[in-house]
């Protein structure tokens, strides 16, 4: 009984959390586009967030254009059928491993980093401030960081899908004599018009997460400077946990 | 009796099982300083927010000029917002901006003034708090506990409000600094009609500058007076907390201590 109860009450909790989220986006997008839009703003939260996370997310793809094609390729070696990589490489990269393996960490960054910041505002009352100086803070804080994060992760995947092939290439080429040419022709014939879409929209989708959960969970920071810590760590899982189910959720709108 | 400019009718306010205000009733009068005293953790900070719609009542009422800040559409509230400042308890500068930009940030939100001439307010504005107006270029968190005070307190009156909210404006600081602080709480009072509410725990500043105190205790004002009033009430709990006042102050200072909380002279 208890343990059902205890259940019950993760469960509420969980909802609860989901319903704050929502509130937030639905408030930001209620004060957001209202004049002035805040182009400066969103300018320099998409260079902090997005030019710092480049060289992260060009390490990170790259590595999984390789490990994915290594892969691949032993496998497809015990069929004769290295040939076949680019095909069978392009269809999990692109759609698939390269948004959410960015979203899960150059994404997952990112939140963590606007709950740490906006988290040490809220406990120094500076949010408060904001307010009593008669400005909005979701307009003033909240906008632009979800504005930089929908807009600078889906312009990492699209690099990330670029270097991720150019990894894949190398592999091929070195490992198993797949000419590089080859590999290319091969890998850009098999995507179809869906996983040039999916790619962005996955980018846009797990963006725009990050950014509403990175900031809900800054705003909603309780009081104290350990408080943050708490606050930081919860959104590493959150979002993490989050971006994998809305992928499954997109995948099978997809394909 | 003139229409209060801020008043609080039967508030409760709560969070969660905790009651910080029970019923509780406060006036703010034009052109008063009034005064709020009383223990660490009673709810001082948390009766300023109320004024500004920081927070919300559970119950009762809270006033801006006779209307309801809490049911205030936006736009009104930002109005009230603009027209009474608050000056934090830790001062909540903006880490991410200097000093002048700090200072300039009301101006900028509610004003089309130009860069220069914001700027120019924001040095008069440092000056005015006593601190060298080379400080506008520094960023808050290279500034000493007391220089920060300032900077917040020159924030908040940069736009020139009707009402100022100082919590806690002098702890911290230098006696002359104290002095300082109490006599531009006079000055603005003075010169510019501006309506003061102060929470402080430095009794001389209290008598100094108020024309009233509030005294906070178990979740709601009891008394509400002069300085004088309050010195020669009979009610027990005015004379709990003087006497608990007076048992705190011979703990800590050598000087009498009843002088000490007579006059800002010793200070
Ligand atoms: N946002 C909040 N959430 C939960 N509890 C709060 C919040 N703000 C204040 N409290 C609680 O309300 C009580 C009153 O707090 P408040 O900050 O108003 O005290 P104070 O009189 O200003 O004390 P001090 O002199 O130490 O500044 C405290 O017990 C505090 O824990
Ligand atoms: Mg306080």
């Amino acid at each position: 009984m208890n343990g059902i109860e205890r259940f019950g009450a993760l469960v509420l909790s969980g909802l609860e959390w989901l319903g704050g989220v929502a509130r937030l986006v639905l408030r930001v997008l209620r004060v957001g586009p209202r004049r002035p839009f805040g182009f400066d703003d969103i300018l320099h939260q998409t260079v902090e967030l997005g030019v710092r996370s480049l060289p992260i997310a060009m390490l990170i793809t790259l590595f999984i254009g390789m490990i994915l094609t290594w892969q691949f390729g032993w496998g497809l070696e015990d069929f004769g059928a290295t040939m076949a990589l680019g095909n069978v490489v392009s269809v999990g990269l692109v759609p698939e491993l390269v948004p959410s393996m960015l979203a899960i960490t150059v994404g997952v960054k990112m939140a963590a980093g606007m709950t740490a910041e906006l988290g040490s505002m809220k406990v120094t009352e500076q949010i408060d401030a904001i307010a009593a100086l008669g400005a909005d803070p979701y307009k003033k804080l909240v906008w632009p960081r979800v504005c930089a994060s929908t807009l600078s992760l889906p312009l990492l995947i699209a690099l990330g899908n670029l270097i991720a092939m150019l990894g894949g290439m190398l592999i091929a080429e070195w490992k198993f004599g797949v000419p590089a040419g080859y590999f290319y022709e091969t890998y850009i014939d098999e995507l179809e018009p869906l996983n040039y879409i999916a790619s962005p929209v996955k980018g846009v989708t797990f963006g725009a997460l990050v950014g509403a959960i990175g900031c809900y969970q800054g705003f909603n920071t309780k009081i104290g400077t350990e408080a943050v810590g708490a606050a930081t760590t919860d959104t590493v899982a959150a979002t993490a946990i989050i971006i994998i189910i809305a992928d499954f959720y997109l995948n099978t709108l997809f394909f | 009796m003139p229409e209060p400019i801020i008043d609080f009718r039967g508030v409760t306010k709560r969070f969660g099982e905790h009651v910080v205000y029970e019923r509780m009733s406060l006036s703010v009068l034009p052109g008063e300083t009034l005064t709020i005293i009383g223990g660490s953790g009673g709810g001082k900070s948390v009766c300023l927010k109320m004024m500004i719609g920081l927070l919300v009542p559970d119950e009762g009422q809270v006033l801006f000029h006779g209307t309801s800040v809490p049911d205030m559409p936006e736009e009104g509230l930002r109005q009230v917002r603009r027209k009474v400042a608050y000056v934090f308890q830790g001062g909540a500068l903006f880490d991410s901006m200097t000093v002048g930009e700090n200072i300039g940030y009301a101006l900028r939100e509610h004003t089309d003034w130009s860069m220069a001439r914001i700027e120019q307010r924001a040095s008069e504005c440092l000056t005015m708090v006593g601190l060298h107006e080379g400080v506008a270029e520094q960023m808050p968190a290279s500034l000493s506990g007391g220089m920060k005070k300032r900077v917040a307190l020159a924030r908040s009156i940069a736009i020139e409000p009707e009402v100022i909210l100082y919590d806690e404006p002098t702890t911290g600081l230098d006696p002359k600094n104290i002095k300082r602080i109490g006599d531009m709480i006079l000055k603005l009072q003075r010169e510019l009609d501006v309506t003061s509410v102060v929470v402080t725990h430095d009794m001389p500043t209290a008598r100094k500058v108020s024309n009233r105190i509030a005294m906070l205790y178990q979740r709601a004002f009891p008394f509400v007076g002069t300085a004088d009033e309050m010195w020669h009430s009979a009610a027990p709990e005015v004379r709990d907390f003087i006497h608990g006042r007076i048992r705190r102050a011979e703990q800590s200072a050598p000087a009498h201590p009843v002088d000490a909380a007579e006059d800002s002279r010793g200070a």
